[in-house]
């Protein structure tokens, strides 16, 4: 009798640890999941009036992490991960290879990373439960610590804890982008097709030796959490201009902060595109700074105006 | 692609190839598609393919990339594949009004995917510029040009803001959407970034 009431509760503990799991712990094996399981997600993508369909691939090959992500609509576009190098591969260009340890496209790589690092922008909440892609999900919301940045929704596989969707909202909801899954295959050892990856050589990491260090800009005020992840002057696509460059991120959300000789033609003093993406520019004396980022316009004009030249 | 070639492919995907060819393979776009279609046969073949599946879906995307191979922004409607080339060439044309401001920077080899967003995006704004009572505040909408000036009968701004002629419009489009293009390239290359380090600065090219 007593066997029977212990094999009981060895089965029924598993299903009550998940029960009491805080949100940040929720988090935190989703980031686990990311990055060590094999498996293979069909996910939409929906920004604005476009839906965009892709397959990422994600194993372990010889203990390192290799990745693949293919763009299913449109000219071919994919990119692969091996480890610490993600190469491009594109339809009108020939393949080129950075240092990163993330394909940007799909989940942020806040989601493969340190949960407490995000923290300071955001409280994790549990939210309900619901099924996504066939399985059961865990909701769980990162709601912002302020105005000034949007939130997030995620759900997570209840049994893989890797996400199944994941939305960005406005203050007042809006859905500003959504990424969900279709289908989630998950591998006992990584498919074929990442240890193709893993074998192949791929073109050397593009030449690094010019981006160089900006100018010393310091900001009289960030909002919490924010902190400069780049800095550096380099020339826009396309017109050439030369600019004073500066990334700032909390972890999900990402501003591009750029100072430059103003143009003949005055920039809008703010823009919002549909996905969620913000601009503005202010002028200041002959030169404009320009911020953008999936943030609220008025995150972006204030920092935009506490920017200063030490 | 030469029939030469495409037995490259196929022998990648079975993984017959050695290192070499394979860089030279990967290094060829053309064949791009051409992998994932033996990647799909092969799958079909052993018969991994779920049911109902993607087979139509590829084969409509080849059949779209042949009829289109200057496709650059991304189509809205998928429909179209089936439909006669005309009116995708008035789509072109619709299009290529923008299109070719992105020809320009060669000395990026990343920008055609973000150009896409870049463009898609300002378009939809500028579409319903005047539609400024919205209560959307996911689309809030401004006049693209000058200052932004309060709903009311205060006519002087939006006067002087159509003194802009059509190439000052034209090219504040064009700054707008360097300027998303390199925020969204930038989100690329920084990623190696942000994960480690916060004083630790990649450097990555930027020019070539």
């Amino acid at each position: 009798m007593r066997l029977i009431l212990l094999a009981l509760l060895a089965l029924v503990f598993p299903a009550t640890a998940q029960e009491d799991m805080p949100a940040k712990a929720w988090l935190e094996k989703m980031s686990q999941a990311l990055r060590e399981k094999e498996f293979k997600a069909s996910i939409i993508q929906l920004q604005a009036d476009h839906i965009r369909p892709l397959v990422y691939l994600h194993g372990k090959v010889n203990n390192q992490e290799v990745a693949f992500l293919e763009y299913l609509n449109g000219p071919p576009k994919n990119a692969v991960r091996v480890g610490n190098r993600v190469t491009f591969i594109e339809h009108d260009e020939p393949a080129y290879s950075i240092v990163s340890n993330h394909i940007q496209g799909v989940w942020p790589a806040a989601f493969s990373a340190n949960m407490a690092d995000l923290e300071v922008g955001y409280q994790f909440v549990l939210g309900g439960r619901t099924r996504i892609a066939g399985r059961p999900g865990q909701m769980i919301r990162l709601l912002p610590n302020d105005e000034f940045r949007y939130g997030f929704q995620i759900w997570l596989d209840m049994e893989t804890y890797l996400p199944l969707r994941y939305d960005m909202l406005t203050q007042d909801k809006q859905l500003l982008e959504q990424i969900m899954v279709i289908e989630l295959i998950e591998f006992s050892e990584p498919p074929a097709i990442l240890q193709e990856a893993y074998k192949q050589e791929w073109p050397a990491v593009i030449d690094q030796a010019e981006r160089q260090d900006g100018q010393n800009w310091q900001f009289a005020w960030l909002p919490a959490g924010f902190t400069v992840v780049v800095r550096d002057h380099h020339r826009l696509i396309g017109s050439h201009e030369a600019v004073e460059y500066i990334a700032l991120t909390d972890g999900l959300a990402n501003i591009s902060v750029y100072v430059a000789r103003a143009g003949a033609s005055p920039l809008p003093e703010e823009l919002i595109t549909r996905n969620g993406l913000s601009l503005v520019s202010e002028k200041v004396g002959n030169a404009e700074v320009v911020a953008v980022g999936k943030v609220p316009t008025q995150t972006l004009t204030r920092i935009a105006k506490s920017l200063t030249l030490e | 692609m030469d029939k030469l070639g495409q037995e490259w492919v196929s022998a990648a995907v079975d993984g017959e190839t050695d290192a070499q060819t394979m860089a030279e393979l990967s290094a060829d776009t053309h064949s791009h598609d051409k992998w994932h279609n033996y990647h799909m046969i092969g799958d079909a073949m052993r018969g991994e393919l779920p049911q109902n599946i993607v087979l139509d879906l590829s084969a409509s995307i080849a059949a779209a990339i042949e009829l289109e191979p200057a496709i650059v922004a991304p189509k809205h409607h998928a429909s179209n594949v089936a439909a006669p080339v005309t009116p995708q060439i008035a789509a072109n044309a619709q299009q290529s009004r923008v299109v070719p401001l992105f020809k320009q920077f060669g000395q990026y080899a990343i920008a055609a995917t973000v150009a896409m967003f870049a463009i898609v995006g300002v378009q939809n704004y500028n579409q319903s510029a005047d539609d400024a009572a919205s209560p959307s505040p996911v689309l809030i909408t401004r006049p693209l040009i000058g200052s932004a000036s309060p709903v009311s009968l205060q006519t002087g701004p939006v006067q002087q803001s159509q003194g802009y002629t059509n190439d000052q419009v034209n090219e504040q489009r064009r700054r707008i959407n360097t300027y998303i293009q390199d925020h969204m390239l930038q989100q690329r290359l920084n990623t190696g970034a942000v994960v480690e380090d916060n004083t630790e600065v990649i450097p990555v090219p930027v020019n070539q």
